[in-house]
């Protein structure tokens, strides 16, 4: 590829899977400005790795490696950040749920279960949301079928215990 | 609520925020054309200076010596001579770390897998804590350096005994603290009173990251 195939090929897909981009950004990421930095980092790391992308994955996989190394590097980055996050969080569990809808209300706990997951963790969780099948999710986390499986079945289960509680 | 329920609550929600979000392609092209420093890239230019800082450093160090071992030794300062050159030798081992870091910096790649990726990175993290090592390793030539011959012969046993302690006691914590600074002891006390600060807030999450590199590798974790 050339460089006007490149970029060509960047704003393609930049285009097609910004959703992909926007949903780890918004799961690692609550505070709206810090989460513009970490999608245009995303985007920086994708442009500058273009040259190395073959069709060996697909290329949801290979977007999937990228956005979430770079998200778990930025989360890393900042204590800052993590201050604020913490305060979202505890924002979210003091407020009122008398008057939200039940869907409000679960995807509140949702959000919040996933907040609390440790990063890795959390990748497994959106990808898990994203209903991404065992092999593509031990390829975008670099570990065995049976290996990703295991986790996810740990994963479902404190997910389940949380609903649980919030029905009893 | 089942399975299907809630990957369905996520999508739909995501779907309808992410009709907000739009990237534009002013943006995307912006990208393409400016050099950017990245998270990786921001790293390295802070490194290198430092490995150049430290091989003028350590080069100066070695001539300087060297000239000494070789023309003026009868004549020098044993004690500033050795503790000079535990010094030299000490830094040019933490040069080498500086190296062995700015060498994985260029070798990360982050469209690699999630777990392989972040131990590389949370490993080039942790190995600031040999750098602190040998740090400290230094402590006790900082006490010996201005000794000198006159001292035997001159001093009285109360000055021997002050100047001894503080030798000592330097040597025995900088021993202790060089074999106990590792990621075993990152939940004790001692370890995270000195690693306290906000700047060693990166190396504290890096010790966890690898704990989940570790737990996702199903290992235990491997000495670090």
């Amino acid at each position: 590829m050339d460089k006007q195939e490149q970029q060509q090929f960047f704003q393609d897909i930049i285009e097609q899977h910004q959703g992909i981009l926007f949903k780890v950004a918004r799961a690692y990421c609550p505070n709206e400005e810090d989460r513009q930095d970490l999608i245009q980092e995303m985007m920086i790391q994708i442009w500058q790795s273009i040259h190395k992308y073959n069709n060996q994955y697909k290329i949801s996989t290979w977007l999937y490696r990228i956005s979430l190394n770079v998200a778990i590097s930025f989360y890393r980055k900042s204590s800052t950040r993590a201050k604020k996050y913490t305060g979202l969080n505890e924002q979210m569990v003091e407020t009122p749920v008398e008057d939200k809808s039940e869907n409000e209300q679960k995807l509140n706990l949702l959000e919040q279960f996933i907040s609390e997951l440790k990063e890795i963790d959390k990748a497994l969780m959106i990808l898990y949301l994203e209903d991404k099948s065992h092999t593509e999710i031990a390829e975008i986390l670099g570990m065995s079928v049976s290996n990703a499986g295991t986790k996810i079945g740990r994963i479902k289960g404190k997910l389940k215990a949380r609903f649980s509680q919030l029905i009893s | 609520m089942n399975e299907l329920e809630l990957k369905k609550l996520w999508q739909t929600t995501n779907d309808k925020l992410e009709g907000s979000f739009v990237i534009n392609k002013k943006n995307t092209e912006d990208i393409t054309r400016v050099k950017v420093h990245s998270i990786l890239g921001s790293m390295k230019p802070i490194k290198i200076f430092t490995l150049l800082v430290g091989i003028l450093w350590v080069g100066i160090g070695i001539i300087a010596l060297s000239s000494i071992y070789l023309n003026s030794f009868s004549e020098a300062n044993k004690f500033f001579l050795f503790s000079a050159s535990i010094q030299v030798g000490l830094t040019a081992m933490a040069l080498f770390i500086y190296l062995y870091q700015l060498i994985t910096i260029y070798q990360v790649d982050i469209t690699d897998p999630i777990i392989r990726t972040q131990e590389k990175l949370a490993s080039l993290k942790m190995s600031t804590l040999w750098v602190t090592r040998i740090l400290f390793l230094q402590l006790p030539v900082w006490t010996t350096f201005w000794w000198n011959e006159s001292m035997l012969t001159d001093w009285s046993a109360l000055q021997w005994v002050i100047t001894l302690f503080f030798t000592v006691s330097f040597t025995f914590l900088a021993l202790w603290l060089f074999f106990n600074i590792k990621y075993e002891n990152r939940n004790k006390k001692w370890f995270q009173l000195i690693f306290n600060g906000k700047e060693w807030t990166p190396l504290m999450k890096s010790m966890e990251l690898l704990e989940q590199v570790d737990d996702y590798k199903g290992q235990t974790p491997a000495p670090r």
